[in-house]
């Protein structure tokens, strides 16, 4: 590439040490731009992929004392929930359906009806769920008992922390 | 003119064939000095990472803005030029020696490079270095109006979600705010931050029958507000504050049964007196009290200090 | 395997002229610097590699970034807390912005004092003066984004000493600040230099300030006059 042209004398006599120290220093470059490219890249390829390192929001929102939930009779509980997205905290009211069944055991039932989304209420006479849109009914449970809806009622994930009632309002598909 | 510019060419033709290929004799210096840099620069970006201060406030007044330090000489010289001035240093002159550095090659068209060739250029040059590094020194050196007190950011953010969430819309502190909750700056002292923490969770669980409703906080938003709350009796103040008030009060007063007896003990002097009066007193006590025997501290203390300490006098006993 | 490769060289070399390219702007022969001055030689592409490197963490923090004051300190601390490597990558881009400053100054000042703005390199040291004022743009509007009390107070000051210009001042500062007060059309403003504007105009004027160098070779170290003068008449 370079042959010819104004090499200086030296270079000639020593071409075969010369070649060398080029060679060397052409490594050394190679190097040294490596490390510096491996480093950047390394953090900066950390950097873009955090996404997948976040851990799973597990979002449990807190609707009262779990002694204060009588069994009988399933209670509509209002909360706020608020969440974090990135940097980011979104608020949501919404509400639950919750059922003490006794001996520690409780129901958080997703306020829509399965059929079409519908707000549905508890019939105490009855002893029923009853949606009223398209007259859906289901039992305490959940179960349908007559009308349209194609399941049960959808439930949330429940749990007791020191006393204190836990849900994770969760669609069918597990999104929060 | 032209003549030296071919001879230059001739000259230059010469060097460079004589000269080595760029790569990789000068490549590889480039990459050295580079890998040198890179590895300062991430030994600082992992050691001190980039510095985040509290969110920008707009209604601060005990801020001390300062530019970044490139910027610092020229900060600094406008210090030296008075009000109906100040325009020459902040613009006309920077503008002036950025078109001087533009048509710098227009001026000086000579033939000589060499910096001992061109006496005036390089004596410029030099002055240029040394007055701008003489500027920067003193700028970074001149003294602060405010003291400098490390915000907990907790804290900070804390104050923010009080905003948000309206919490003065019920609540008062120092005297602002309404009247349906407690007057926070007077109770929360009492309370545990595990007590507060249990409170913002559910209110109801703790005081039965609140009429707070439970706003579904996160945890990362509850230990802030509780953080804040715990911080709102006072202002706060360095830890050089104490040793100030022990070299240069405690000869006189007290705190806590440590000290003279020769003036008031200030052990609760924070209950009957606010941070402004302290700072009043502390400077020159026979304006505010004639009678009083105590020597004037302006001088004796900087601004600064008195500030501290006045905050950390007014923390006493609230 | 040793011949597809050659085949594939081959191919790239007539159908990009890459070996020209490559003798053109690294086999090229440059006058030889002796001793520590030929490390003062380092300096330009020092700039350049931080240019690079303010490059890529500029592009990943911008990811992560919101200009508005609702959400931009809070973007910040995301970056600083939670991305992976995130305090790391924002403390590269925040020291880089320094070194940027204090390399092209020392380039500035090694041109300077060598005299090596002279003919025939006064365009390359005409956009030079160009690049370091856009390398101080880059400065003034990165240190607002993150919205903290330095980055407020600071750009208060600098926007209003920019206001003190004589006769057109209040209008300079308003443009500056996107109003009349500091606020979300001042960031947004900011960012939008800082990430669109002034990028496209540094990569212009880093091509045509490399195009120079490259074109009319790397200066040679000053020699005094006299010595020179020997063989030379003009001397």
């Amino acid at each position: 590439m370079t042959t010819g042209l104004g090499r200086c004398p030296c270079e000639s006599e020593a071409e075969e040490q010369g070649v060398t120290r080029r060679g060397f220093l052409a490594g050394a470059a190679a190097l040294l731009a490596g490390t510096i490219a491996s480093v950047l890249g390394a953090a900066g390829l950390s950097y873009f992929v955090s996404p997948a390192f976040e851990k799973e929001d597990e979002n449990w929102i807190d609707v009262g004392r779990a002694s204060e939930l009588r069994t009988g009779a399933p209670v509509k509980v209002d909360y706020v929930a608020r969440k974090r997205d990135a940097w980011v905290v979104t608020e949501k009211r919404s509400s639950v359906w919750l059922s003490n069944l006794g001996g520690g055991r409780f129901i958080a039932f997703d306020p829509r009806c399965t059929h079409l989304g519908c707000p549905y209420r508890w019939d105490q006479g009855k002893q029923e769920f009853l949606c009223p849109c398209h007259a859906g009914v289901f039992d305490r449970e959940g179960k349908v008992l007559s009308g349209p809806p194609p399941r049960p009622l959808d439930r949330f994930p429940v749990k007791v922390v020191s006393g204190r009632l836990l849900i994770r309002p969760v669609d069918e598909k597990g999104a929060a | 003119m032209a003549d030296w510019h071919q001879d230059y060419e001739r000259r230059y033709k010469e060097l460079k064939q004589k000269g080595k290929s760029f790569f990789p004799y000068a490549v590889f210096k480039d990459c050295l000095v580079a890998f040198l840099l890179f590895g300062l620069l991430a030994f600082l970006a992992w050691k001190l990472g980039a510095h985040l201060e509290s969110l920008a406030d707009p209604t601060d007044t005990s801020y001390n803005p300062r530019p970044e330090w490139y910027f610092l000489f020229l900060f600094q010289a406008l210090k030296a030029f008075p009000g109906s001035l100040e325009s020459v240093a902040a613009v006309v002159l920077p503008g002036a020696v950025f078109a001087a550095l533009f048509f710098l090659p227009l001026f000086d068209r000579g033939h000589k490079r060499h910096p001992l060739d061109r006496p005036f250029l390089t004596g410029l040059g030099v002055l240029a270095i040394a007055g701008v590094t003489a500027l920067t020194v003193e700028g970074y050196r001149s003294p602060l109006v405010n003291p400098v007190v490390e915000k907990n950011p907790e804290v900070v953010e804390g104050a923010r979600l009080y905003r948000q969430l309206n919490c003065a819309y019920c609540h008062k502190i120092r005297g602002k705010g309404g009247v349906v909750g407690p007057q926070l700056d007077r109770v929360v002292g009492a309370e545990s931050p595990e007590w507060l923490e249990r409170h913002f969770r559910d209110p109801s669980a703790v005081t039965p029958h609140s009429a707070m409703p439970r706003l579904g906080l996160l945890d990362d938003e509850i230990k802030a507000l509780t953080a804040y709350l715990k911080s709102i009796a006072n202002e706060p103040f360095t830890q050089e504050a104490p040793k100030l008030f022990a070299e240069n009060c405690a000869v006189c007063h007290k705190i806590r049964g440590q000290g003279g007896e020769v003036g008031p003990d200030l052990s609760t002097i924070g209950s009957a007196r606010d941070k402004s009066f302290i700072v009043r007193y502390i400077e020159d006590p026979a304006k505010t009290n004639p009678k009083s025997g105590m020597p004037a501290f302006r001088g004796q203390l900087t601004d600064l200090q008195i500030e501290d300490l006045a905050r950390y006098l007014s923390s006493l006993g609230r | 395997m040793k011949r597809r490769c050659r085949a594939v060289g081959e191919w790239l070399r007539r159908r990009t002229g890459c070996d020209r390219v490559w003798e053109t702007l690294f086999a090229r022969h440059i006058p030889e610097a002796e001793g520590p001055t030929a490390w003062l030689y380092t300096l330009g592409s020092a700039t350049l590699f931080i240019f690079v490197v303010q490059a890529v963490t500029g592009a990943l923090l911008a990811m992560n970034y919101v200009p508005s004051p609702d959400h931009a300190y809070d973007s910040v601390r995301f970056i600083n807390e939670k991305v992976l490597c995130g305090s790391f990558i924002h403390g590269l881009h925040h020291f880089g912005a320094s070194f940027m400053v204090v390399l092209v100054v020392l380039h500035m000042l090694r041109v300077y004092f060598m005299g090596a703005y002279k003919y025939p390199r006064e365009g390359t040291w005409m956009v030079g003066v160009v690049l370091l004022l856009v390398v101080i743009g880059f400065g003034f509007t990165g240190y607002l984004l993150p919205w903290d009390q330095k980055a407020y107070w600071a750009t208060m000051v600098g926007t209003n000493i920019a206001g003190q210009t004589p006769f057109v001042g209040p209008l300079v500062s308003k443009i500056l600040k996107g109003g009349g007060e500091m606020g979300a059309s001042t960031l947004t403003r900011f960012y939008a230099l800082h990430v669109l504007v002034l990028p496209a105009v540094v990569l212009l004027l880093i091509g045509i300030h490399l195009f120079l160098v490259v074109w009319h070779g790397i200066s040679e170290p000053p020699e005094r006059a006299r010595r020179r003068g020997e063989g030379n008449p003009l001397g």
